[in-house]
């Protein structure tokens, strides 16, 4: 007997676990009511009359920003107690991927992966990802609109979706205030003034390292960041690398010299970075206070906030005045491809990727930018601090080039961090690295595509 | 039993042993062939067609996802030839197999060496030189890693300790290879000490005590009874460390990934890379097999190299 | 007896006491080297224990040290309770059985054949069999993930089960062994009528319990311990073996090196209990199949 008395949910409830509503009846009447199919889904689950599913996902989240990822499994768990849910974390990097490739040749993958946007395209184009069913997607709250227009490009191949993106990781700079403020360098609001043009970022630096006596700016000349900086100038400048079918090598060798001359002038002309830091000499250094400035992808929030540091982000500057790009790459959830796909299962893969898009608040603390516009855009997510400093980069961020052996750890980085590391270390010119990293291109270019 | 005279019994009687013997072979033939059967099929589904598959696929484009592509007759193997990283895996491959073979093998002998004289809890000192062995290489490098690890790893930890400059194990090239040949050296030495060992307690002490008696000293038995008298074994072993030493993978994938910038990336770890980790399977299974020749000249050469030791000596 | 070889010794009848003196001391010296290496040998395994049983805090001290004021064993609480190392435990063992058996069975069937069964094109088969000996395993990963996958194995139990039963160097220790068994007992066996089939398993194989003890050992611990072949094959969570689970998920974020070391001790100590208990048998078998391989 159901009263007046009785919340909607409860009433919606009682009635379907005493048997009188089917499923789908269910979902229209809550539909209608007003509750997302989502949240609806999760009562009917919650009064235990669907059976249990099993899902895995997997994610390559060794960092820190993984312990937020496994607050959110918390939270994905607790309200889906129906699903019994696995998730599998591997090293970052190679090591990820090739698993993942390979569980995905072998037939039987985990139901759900996390991709950087700019390996999908080579992962799809060789049969490793289902294509997402946009009607499917719909009934998750998951459609075209509530993503910016360049991402959801990003995550089409062939016309058809292979990735939902769960946020953009920005190349961003941050900065240390105390450190800032006795250069001179902040505004009456106690903000970074705006530096426009090579010669103010210059500026700068030096002062910030002539407070510091150490550096101006703490940069990891080794592995990838090389990379990471170069696109974000050579971009900066309009620079393309391949074309758009990703078969030619189009450098323009006059830009690329430019940028690396800018690369070269911080470490070797002004001596503001080290030409011998690594990545975790770089993040130590910034959060000892050792330099004034840190140039990396937006990650490392949660390490300095731990640390307690006092400091802030921006986008990284616009060193030329032309049109404004930064790098970056973008987590997104991929299907992997199955050899036979359980319905259930790729419901529940839906409905756990909904569920952390709308989590992603708490993804956001990790430093990340949320992708899914109904967070992004939020109140809850503008008054974070410092992370809605450095938002709006997100709509002008530039990807990899596009090409099977190219994305986040590829070996297109791993070439281009080893050319360019020889400028920043001083051992060659510009020109040379160019040529060197040119070289490396053109034989992976020549290479038939495995795909 | 019939009316025919014997010398038309004995052909007929003949003639049926035949046709028995004729029957009964063919049933050892079946029962023969039936025994090995299981064993033929699984050799030939699991080692000898993937040699074949191998060779197959190393003509083609050959994709990870895909399949089959299409075909490139030698392309794959002229790219290799002229490859950098082909060149330098294979170096890096030999110079780890030049730096550990000698050390296990003498390791090895000078352990065992001492063991054999140790009398009390002899068993003890067997069982603490051979364990690391049981452990997986996992294990092995989880722990190792942890000991090389700058600053508070307990190897650098201890060389501060005594005044001594930290050492970069994993991110210096010029110690990277050392530092994995010492793991090795620490995990497998113990195969190649239980079969010194077992061997030497096979020599009979007759010759040692004629010796003393000679008045050969300890030094020079050992020179001139244990040495020769382990000269097999040490064939054995020594063929058998070069072949295993070549297709390294395990500790140094998993202790430095093949870097610092690639300068312990072995053969195998080449190949899975190419095959697994770029999707080209069709290139890795040329690498493959170029390496199985590679393999198969050296042992070859070095089984004929010894052997004609032996006859001459 | 040649002249130079008393030259060590010099007059060994008026120096008796000399040489059991010298002996001594050379006995006591192997003794403390030994006891040196022993210990180097063992720091290893120590030092891991040690880091596992320390709180997170004080595994990053500098200088290093062996004490800690709060042992604890909170690692292992977390690592059993965020790792899949039960589950791992099951896999190996499953699979290492599984393997073992069969190889003991597949290869001493194949090995009787040859040895006791004169069947035509014997000789031939048995050296092509040999000439596997020369296929190194590993340059085979890449077509032997092709083939599994195109039979749809992948991530099966089957697709490291099945490439590690046919061993021809097993199957040679086997031959070898049945060679040198008396060939009286099979033949009033089979004048009785007995089948082939029956003489194997009623006569052969309980008579064979060395052989079978070394090779079963030997075949254990390799497939224990092998990295390669699983780490190709296996790539659900549910499905890897110890060196594959340990090598592959990470359980820690950041850096925990206690939890690290719990895992890895977790990963080796059981086995080391096991060598412990039958380290006679096993040194034996692997020293057995060695020097017969």
């Amino acid at each position: 007997m159901i009263s007046e008395h009785d919340s909607i949910p409860e009433q919606l409830t009682t009635t379907a676990s005493n048997g009188r509503l089917t499923r789908r009846a269910f979902l229209e009447r809550s539909i209608a009511l007003g509750i997302g199919s989502g949240a609806a889904l999760t009562l009917l689950n919650a009064c235990g009359s669907s059976p249990t599913t099993d899902l895995t996902y997997w994610n390559l989240f060794t960092g820190g920003d993984g312990v937020r990822m496994v607050q959110m499994q918390k939270d994905f768990t607790k309200s889906h107690p129906n699903i019994n849910f696995e998730a599998d974390t591997l090293t970052w990097g190679d090591p990820y991927y090739t698993k993942l490739a390979m569980a995905s040749a072998g037939g039987r993958p985990p139901d759900v992966g996390i991709s950087h946007l700019s390996r999908v395209p080579a992962f799809a184009a060789s049969n490793m990802l289902d294509p997402f069913d946009l009607n499917e997607l719909a009934k998750y709250d998951i459609s075209e609109d509530k993503f910016l227009p360049s991402l959801w490009q990003k995550a089409q191949y062939n016309g058809k979706l292979y990735a939902i993106p769960l946020d953009t990781h920005p190349f961003v700079m941050y900065y240390n205030i105390d450190v800032c403020q006795k250069a001179g360098l902040l505004g009456p609001d106690g903000k970074l003034k705006p530096l426009d043009g090579t010669a103010a970022v210059m500026d700068a630096l030096k002062k910030a390292q002539a407070v510091t006596g150490n550096l101006g700016l703490a940069l990891d000349t080794r592995d990838v960041q090389p990379w990471r900086l170069f696109y974000t100038l050579y971009n900066q400048l309009g620079g393309q690398i391949l074309s758009s079918d990703g078969r030619t090598l189009v450098i323009d060798e006059g830009k690329a010299e430019q940028a690396l001359s800018f690369m070269r002038d911080l470490t070797i002309t002004n001596k503001v970075a080290s030409s011998t830091m690594d990545y975790g000499g770089a993040v130590a250094t910034f959060g000892s206070g050792k330099a004034g400035f840190h140039w990396n992808g937006d990650w490392e929030l949660p390490t300095f906030q731990g640390q307690n540091l006092h400091f802030d982000m921006l986008p990284i500057p616009n060193f030329f005045g032309q049109t404004y790009y930064a790098q970056a790459d973008s987590h997104s959830f991929v299907l992997p491809h199955q050899a036979t796909v359980d319905p259930t299962r790729r419901a529940a893969s839906l409905e756990f990727i909904s569920f952390m898009l709308k989590d992603s608040l708490v993804w956001a603390g990790g430093g990340h930018v949320p992708a899914y516009l109904p967070v992004a855009t939020g109140n809850d997510y503008k008054n974070m601090s410092p992370q809605s400093h450095y938002a709006s980069v997100a709509s002008n961020v530039v990807f990899d080039p596009v090409a099977w052996f190219s994305g986040s750890g590829s070996e297109l980085e791993n070439q281009a961090g080893q050319a360019f590391q020889t400028v920043l270390v001083g051992q060659f010119t510009p020109q040379q690295a160019i040529a060197q990293f040119s070289a490396a291109l053109q034989k992976l270019l020549k290479i038939p595509p495995p795909l | 039993m019939s009316d025919l005279s014997i010398q038309e019994q004995a052909p007929r009687a003949a003639a049926q042993t035949r046709q028995q013997s004729r029957t009964s072979r063919w049933r050892t033939d079946l029962t023969g062939l039936g025994f090995v059967l299981p064993f033929l099929i699984l050799y030939a589904l699991f080692l000898i067609w993937p040699v074949i598959l191998g060779l197959r696929m190393s003509f083609f484009n050959w994709s990870l996802g895909k399949g089959e592509l299409e075909f490139l007759g030698l392309a794959n193997y002229q790219e290799l030839f002229s490859d950098p990283a082909f060149s330098s895996s294979l170096v890096n491959t030999l110079y780890f197999t030049v730096l550990s073979t000698p050390v296990l093998i003498i390791l090895a002998f000078l352990l065992a060496w001492l063991v054999n004289r140790a009398i009390p809890a002899q068993w003890l000192f067997r069982a603490i030189f051979f364990a690391p062995f049981v452990l997986s290489v996992s294990v092995v490098v989880l722990i190792w890693s942890w000991l090389y690890e700058p600053g508070f790893g307990l190897i650098n930890g201890t060389l501060t300790a005594i005044g001594l400059k930290e050492v970069n194990w994993l991110t210096d090239t010029h110690v990277a290879m050392l530092a994995v040949v010492l793991l090795t050296a620490w995990w497998t030495v113990g195969f190649n000490f239980v079969l010194y060992l077992a061997g030497m307690q096979q020599i009979p002490s007759e010759l040692y005590e004629a010796a003393s008696i000679d008045g050969a000293g300890t030094m020079a038995q050992t020179r001139w009874i244990t040495i020769p008298q382990l000269g097999r074994i040490s064939t054995l072993i020594l063929i058998l460390q070069v072949i295993a030493s070549l297709q390294v993978f395990g500790q140094i994938y998993l202790l430095t990934s093949g870097g610092p910038n690639f300068s312990t990336r072995p053969m195998i770890q080449y190949i899975y890379q190419s095959g697994f980790t770029s999707f080209r399977v069709g290139f890795a299974s040329a690498i493959s097999f170029v390496f199985f020749i590679l393999i198969l000249i050296i042992s070859i050469g070095q089984f004929l190299l010894v052997s004609r030791q032996r006859r001459d000596a | 007896m040649s002249t130079h070889s008393v030259g060590l010794q010099g007059r060994t009848q008026t120096r008796a006491a000399d040489p059991r003196l010298k002996r001594n001391i050379v006995k006591g010296v192997t003794l403390v080297v030994l006891i040196i290496l022993a210990l180097l040998w063992l720091m290893p395994i120590l030092w891991a224990l040690d880091t596992s049983l320390k709180p997170e805090s004080e595994t990053t001290l500098i200088p290093v040290t062996w004490f800690s004021s709060h042992f604890t064993f909170q690692s292992y609480v977390t690592t059993l309770a965020t790792s899949n190392m039960l589950r791992w435990y099951f896999n190996s063992i499953l699979t290492s059985a599984i393997i073992t058996a069969a190889t003991v069975l597949v290869s001493s069937l194949a090995a009787f054949s040859f040895s006791r069964i004169p069947f035509r094109g014997r000789n031939v088969l048995f050296w092509i069999i040999l000439a596997g000996i020369m296929i190194p395993g590993q340059i085979l990963i890449v077509p032997l993930f092709t083939e599994m996958q195109s039979l749809g194995l992948v991530d099966t139990y089957w697709s490291i089960i099945l490439p590690q039963i046919a061993s021809p160097v097993m199957m040679f220790v086997f031959k070898q062994f049945f060679d040198g068994i008396p060939r009286e007992l099979e033949e009033s066996a089979l004048m009785d009528g007995a089948s082939r089939l029956r003489v194997y398993w009623q006569i052969w194989m309980p008579l064979s319990g060395p052989a079978i003890a070394a090779v079963a050992i030997f075949t254990f611990v390799f497939s224990w311990n092998n990295f390669i072949l699983p780490f190709i094959m296996l790539t659900g969570n549910n499905m890897m073996t110890i060196p594959v689970g340990l090598a592959t998920v990470q359980t820690s974020f950041g850096i925990h090196y206690a939890q690290i070391m719990a895992s890895a001790v977790l990963g080796g100590v059981p086995v080391l209990i096991v060598f412990l208990f039958f380290q006679r048998q096993i040194v034996q078998g692997i020293a057995g199949t060695g020097l017969k391989g």
